[in-house]
């Protein structure tokens, strides 16, 4: 019965009885039942330990537990005998905390049992807490299997590979106690494995490639033609040539590239062209004397890219004069990489930007007034319909006096400009269908392309060359095989497995490697490749922090580094470790301060802001187009918000109530929207304001308050638990299965209140949600984007069948009406009244203590990758008041951390 | 993983800690072997086409039987007695082009998706117990097929990469082999490299170690399935593959023409049972009739109820359900080892994740059944204001359990569709 806290925890929901554990204290968090251990516990007689054990305790054991914890075969082999408690073994800890979860959640005793009274219970829950916060020792780590983004760092840092990314296919890692990095939540699967043997046998590879002798060129002529082409925006096939008409500065706009052609080996080629130039008297650009300029560019791949041409490899230039009819040959060579395809763009014409459009409009008002006069959208038309229609209009009468004319022009939407909240005007099909008829634009006639004509080495394999060398290292001269390896190993090993190696070891990979050599006959490189596929999907590589009790240097110096920079230990860490110099405190502090400032300390920023705070979810939300038209734009000025506001505190030590109310930020103009700024410009910009206000602080950014909602409604309930387990540090634990979560009634009939108010009528809901709910109603204001909201919104629905038009988006105010009045006010359990967010921050800065208490607790998890016991309840409650006694600054609590206890035993 | 064991495990542990405790996988997803090899379909190919369908082009107005088939539909109507359409199914699940990654699986944020656990089953009596198969680099979201580990599995997106890998030539077999047989040794002695680890671990962690092992006891398994199929020849098939991958976008259709083809001979070659195919789209202007569309496929997607989009849209829509009929054609005259058709054995789901894409709505999908002995011939529009509505993930139940997985439910659903197609 012990075992199935699921179902328990649903028991505990309808038990009628309400009882808080100890008030105001569910800490540390309930742990799940991750394992179960046989062995015996003491229920003692009264006689030999009195004052520890009081004689309710034993009365309660006896009443409740004993009738299914006794005899041979106890529930859940969880058994209780009359032996002394051993405190001093971890198991008895172990135990006596998960009674004390199950006790003090109403798990235990069983629903169908009978149920001990409020007194009794909360008497032996406090009796067990007493004990187990003198007894509990800090630790407990499982061994941690690398998360993905620690395999990546680790690989490599260990081959200098800045470039190793693990496929997209790679298993995701589960997220236990709110992080990714947890021992108990790092499971190995089959695929898992099979990915690591895989990956293992690439990186082989790049390090010691397999000897395929020469290479020979073999070069063959490709007649690629000029319809062969892939065509982009303003690129067409005209008969048999293709016409480019648009100097745009992205290949999917204005590029063309052969269809059937990727180079098939790295090496020179020789690339024919035929081109000519089209100008034509019904040409609206004044005609061109200079040469038309065709650029060649080398295109990664020959599927669909969107790359910038600045950003791609310029190969060669042609310029086709414009004084001649018939086309032009021109042929070059060009050096390609294995893979790559060549873009060909007309790098000098006249239409070369969407500005561009917006001027032609400006200066032509005549054209401007035929398309204003077109008069309906222009989806659905064809590029030549609107073509025809403009020119039609533009024969008639116009009405030169549309006030419109004068009105500013704003952005781009998919190809046209538009007025703001008026017509979407389609100049670039105009524009195109025009220089597509009549020029100026480029054509291309032929193109072939023949090679390799010889070879060449690409930074690809010089990088390789390198790397090779470097892992191999000086062959010492008349060293064997055998002698070579081991000299190879002797450095290789240490590092993968990020601690000194002995003899024995290195001897068994020294073997692995010979044996391969030997029965093969194969070289050196292919026997050190089977020594480093091992190394690779070795437990000694994969997991770390195996050893027991107090962690030794090597294993100090990961758990550091691992912890501020997501990367196995560098350097200078792995010879202090080798010293035995981490132990010292004043070395881990100096170690410390400097991971945070060098710039991987970057990895730990992202890393634990996105799962603290949650912007890690932003990437599931997709915000109702109604109520917020949202891009990438704006999810990655989100995130860099919340990563720029945590890193100025960290590196500046500021004090931890900034996190609450700092009076700055980091913001975009794509987030004005939100905060009601007015910035300009495209960089992220730091901005200041008043403290004590609506924004600012985790409490006020839009990340946050979007990843606590779904996008399309808030949920009260949804925010409390958040900050319960975020920024107060006491969570509750899990919703029963059986119960229905509250929809939000998005017509506006019944308010948000009355229906969370529903958890009150039901006492076994109430036991939670008299915490939860209050504290969610207090951030009601911020709307599912984190925008200040006085009134819900009512969202206005299109005509049934009829397409979500631009004018229900957000941007429009259309997409929304006001409906009922936010009500804010919420009561926190000790009788606090909050008004709204502000009373919160306030609450909050003058009780800097439960943030403190709770932001140790999550960076101590997130360090040591294990939940908190009762252990770590001391060493969190040491290290918060050293830290305020000093400035309370968050860099100093971080150094606190590492210095602690519990951050140096497993 | 039941407490139950995990107590095992721990008894165990003594005399060694590589359990195989993986091995009851198949009974947590409630499916065990149970074959009637006259009456049961032998594959299935399931074909999404990303950027979906113009619903109501797609299914025909009238249910039943007599229904007039639909514009979209019109290239495969020869199969009307071989094939079923659903409207009105779908998993309930979130809209957007992520919300795709729900038409197998039924979630949108990974988790097994039907084909898989088909190939669970039908699997291990071919060279690959499934394929998945897709037109050159798809979007980012544009996913299939999910391990029970809610991974998406990679696609081969080259018709060059795909025919290598059913009918490779001797050249690169020589480094398969160097490389299971090394790797075998590789895995190897990495029990006896944790000897001295064992010794000092806790409980947890010897648990964590069991599933260390455990998982490489799996991977020396299906090396040693690698080398079993490696030692048998290839099967020889004489297709004129072009010389060069058309996986440019603007080429996208014929890359699709190619993938059927080989799709078709993987079949017929008993290659493989368990075939997904991706048919993605961006925003390439097609070129169809010697007529070059208006816009991009995506924007076509997009059309705003424009009529003139919509028929384009469509356009792009036949041409994939014309080159499904060229797939369907040669299963109809290719014959199975007992010289019925292909069609006959081979169950083709064909549908889209998206539902609407012009709003995109990932609400009454596109579904479509060919072949695989069902009972055919009808549009069935499942209602969807039904007290308890069906699910796509009900006609999943049905399928699957033709192939003997014993699932009673799947992603919500609960109840097989069994009594429109038995």
């Amino acid at each position: 019965m012990f075992n199935n806290s699921k179902n328990h925890r649903r028991i505990s929901a309808v038990v009628d009885e309400a009882t808080s554990p100890v008030p105001g204290d569910s800490w540390p968090r309930p742990l799940p039942f991750a394992s179960v251990f046989v062995f015996s516990l003491l229920i003692t007689a009264p006689l030999c330990s009195a004052q520890t054990i009081p004689a309710d305790t034993i009365r309660f054991l006896n009443r409740y537990c004993a009738d299914c914890h006794t005899g041979d075969e106890p529930e859940g082999e969880v058994r209780f005998d009359l032996q002394p408690i051993q405190w001093e073994r971890a198991e008895s800890v172990d135990l006596w905390q998960r009674v004390y979860d199950v006790v003090s959640q109403q798990e235990m005793p069983p629903r169908d049992a009978e149920q001990p009274a409020t007194a009794d219970r909360k008497q032996m829950v406090d009796w067990l807490h007493s004990q187990l916060t003198e007894h509990a020792k800090p630790g407990g780590t499982t061994i941690r299997r690398l998360n993905r983004e620690e395999y990546e760092n680790s690989i490599r840092d260990l081959f200098d590979m800045p470039e190793f990314k693990a496929p997209d296919a790679f298993p995701a890692d589960d997220s236990q106690y709110g992080f990714d990095n947890i021992g108990e939540g790092l499971v190995l699967s089959p695929p898992l494995m099979a990915q690591y043997l895989e990956l293992a046998t690439l990186v082989a590879d790049s390090i010691l490639p397999p000897d395929n002798g020469p290479e020979v060129a073999n070069p063959q002529l490709y007649r690629i033609g000029a319809t062969w082409l892939a065509e982009s925006a303003w690129t067409t096939v005209e008969g048999d040539r293709f016409r480019i008409s648009s100097s745009k500065k992205d290949n999917a706009h204005t590029a063309g590239w052969p269809i059937r052609f990727s180079a098939p080996k790295s090496g020179i080629y020789r690339l024919t062209i035929d081109a000519s130039s089209l100008q034509t008297d019904k040409m609206f650009y004044a005609r061109q004397d200079q040469p038309f300029r065709l650029s060649i560019y080398a295109k990664q791949k020959t599927e669909q890219t969107y790359d910038w041409f600045d950003r791609l490899r310029h190969l060669a230039d042609f310029d086709v004069q414009t004084d001649q009819e018939p086309p032009q040959k021109f042929t070059c060579e060009i050096e390609l990489i294995k893979g790559e395809a060549f873009g060909l763009r007309w790098s000098n014409g006249p239409v070369h930007s969407n500005g561009f459009h917006r001027e032609r409009l400006k200066q032509d008002r005549r054209l401007h007034a035929a398309m204003l006069g077109i008069g309906k959208d222009p989806r659905g038309m064809s590029q030549q319909q609107y073509y025809q229609e403009t020119l039609d209009l533009l024969k008639g009468e116009l009405d030169l006096e549309n006030p419109r004319l004068d009105e500013e022009l704003v952005g781009i939407l998919f190809g046209g400009i538009a007025h703001k909240n008026g017509p979407k005007l389609m100049v670039d099909w105009f524009v195109h269908e025009e220089v597509r008829r009549y020029g100026p634009a480029l054509d291309i006639t032929d193109v072939s392309i023949e090679g390799p004509l010889r070879l060449i080495e690409d930074d690809e394999m010089r990088t390789r060359k390198a790397r090779t060398a470097k892992f191999l290292g000086e062959r010492a001269a008349g060293a064997t095989d055998r002698e070579y390896a081991e000299h190879v190993l002797r450095r290789f090993l240490p590092r993968a497995f990020r601690r000194s190696v002995g003899d024995e070891q290195v001897q068994v990979y020294v073997d692995l490697a010979m044996r391969e050599i030997e029965s093969s006959n194969a070289r050196i490189e292919d026997g050190l490749h089977v020594a480093v596929r091992r190394a690779l999907v070795s437990p000694n590589f994969l997991y770390r922090s195996p050893r027991p009790g107090r962690l030794d240097d090597f294993d100090l110096a990961s758990r550091l580094s691992y912890f501020l920079t997501s990367s196995p230990p560098d350097d200078q860490l792995f010879e202090l470790a080798a010293l035995g110099k981490l132990s010292n405190a004043e070395i881990r502090k100096s170690q410390t301060l400097r991971l945070l400032s060098s710039d991987r300390s970057s990895n730990f920023v992202k890393s634990f802001t996105g799962q603290w705070l949650g912007t890690r979810r932003l990437h599931d939300i997709m915000p109702d187009p109604r109520l917020f038209f949202y891009y990438q734009q704006h999810r990655d000025s989100m995130t860099s918000e919340v990563e720029m506001l945590f890193e100025e505190i960290l590196k500046e030590n500021h004090s931890l109530d900034t996190f609450l109310d700092p009076g700055f930020s980091y913001r975009h103009k794509s987030l004005n929207k939100i905060y009601g700024d007015e910035l300009d410009g495209n960089e992220m910009q730091r901005v200041e304001f008043q403290r004590g206000g609506r924004h600012g602080g985790i409490l006020g950014l839009s990340a946050v308050m979007m990843a606590t909602a779904n996008g399309v409604d808030t949920h009260p309930v949804q925010r409390g638990v958040w900050l319960l387990e975020n920024v107060f540090g006491t969570p509750t634990p899990e919703p029963p299965d059986n119960v229905p979560a509250i929809a939000p009634d998005t017509t506006g009939t019944t308010t948000m209140r009355s229906l969370v108010e529903k958890h009150r009528a039901d006492q076994s809901c109430a036991h939670c949600h008299d915490k939860i709910d209050p504290l969610g109603m207090v951030l009601e204001n911020f709307d599912p984007v984190g925008r200040w909201r006085d009134n819900y919104p009512i969202y206005v629905q299109p005509n049934d069948g009829e397409a979500l038009k631009e004018e229900f988006y957000a941007n429009t105010g259309k997409g929304t009406k006001p409906g009922p009045p936010i009500d804010s006010v919420g009561v926190l359990i000790d009788g606090t009244r909050l008004n709204d967010v502000t009373d919160l921050k306030r609450y909050l800065v003058e009780n800097i203590d439960i943030f403190s208490r709770c932001l140790t607790g999550k960076l101590l998890v997130y360090a040591t990758g294990r939940p908190l016991n009762f252990g770590d309840r001391r060493v969190i409650d040491k290290i918060v008041g050293d830290v305020k006694d000093q400035e309370n600054g968050f860099r100093d609590l971080i150094v606190a951390i590492v210095q602690s206890e519990a951050f140096a035993v497993k | 993983m039941n407490p139950s064991d995990r107590r095992t495990f721990l008894k165990g542990t003594s005399a060694n800690l590589a359990l195989p405790m993986l091995e009851s996988t198949r009974a947590a997803l409630g499916a065990t072997h149970e074959k009637d090899p006259a009456s049961e379909p032998k594959r299935l190919v399931c074909v999404g086409v990303y950027l979906g369908f113009y619903q109501k082009d797609f299914f025909p107005a009238k249910t039943g039987h007599h229904y007039d088939i639909s514009p979209v539909l019109e290239p495969i109507e020869g199969y009307r007695e071989e094939m079923t359409i659903f409207s009105g199914l779908d998993h309930r699940g979130r809209h957007g082009h992520e919300g795709w990654r729900a038409w197998m699986s039924g979630r949108a944020t990974g988790s097994v998706s039907m084909d898989q656990l088909v190939a669970d089953h039908v699997g291990d009596q071919t060279r690959f117990a499934s394929m998945q198969l897709t037109c050159g680099s798809p979007p980012g979201d544009a996913k299939l097929s999910f391990t029970k580990e809610g991974v998406a599995l990679p696609m081969i997106g080259r018709p060059s990469v795909l025919y290598e890998t059913l009918f490779r030539s001797g050249s690169d077999k020589a480094r398969m082999e160097y490389l299971l047989k090394t790797n075998r040794s590789v895995l190897d002695g990495l029990s006896e490299e944790t000897r001295a680890l064992e010794r000092t671990v806790t409980s947890k962690d010897r648990e964590k170690l069991g599933e260390y092992f455990a998982s490489v006891r799996d991977v020396e398994k299906k090396l040693q399935k690698q080398q079993l199929w490696l030692d048998r020849p290839t099967p020889k098939v004489d297709y004129p593959l072009p010389e060069f991958d058309p996986v440019a976008p603007d080429v996208a259709l014929e890359c699709e023409s190619i993938m059927y083809d080989l799709m078709a001979l993987a079949l017929t070659t008993d290659s493989t049972r368990v075939l997904t195919f991706l048919i993605p789209g961006w925003s390439q202007v097609f070129t169809i009739n010697n007529r070059k569309l208006s816009a991009g496929y995506h924007s076509l997607s997009h059309h705003g109820n424009e009529v003139a989009k919509i028929a384009e849209y469509n356009m792009v829509g036949r041409e994939h359900v014309k080159r499904l009929g060229g797939f369907l054609d040669k299963l109809k005259a290719n014959k199975d080892a007992d010289d019925r058709p292909l069609l006959d054995t081979t169950t083709v789901l064909y549908g889209s994740g998206m539902g609407d894409a012009n709003t995109h709505d990932n609400s009454n999908l596109p579904t479509l059944l060919v072949g695989g002995g069902l009972r055919h011939g009808q549009h069935h529009q499942i209602d969807r204001g039904a007290a308890s509505p069906r699910l796509l993930g009900d006609l999943y139940l049905t399928l699957m359990q033709q192939f003997g997985v014993q699932s009673e439910q799947f992603a919500g659903a609960t109840s097989n569709m069994n009594e429109y197609l038995l």
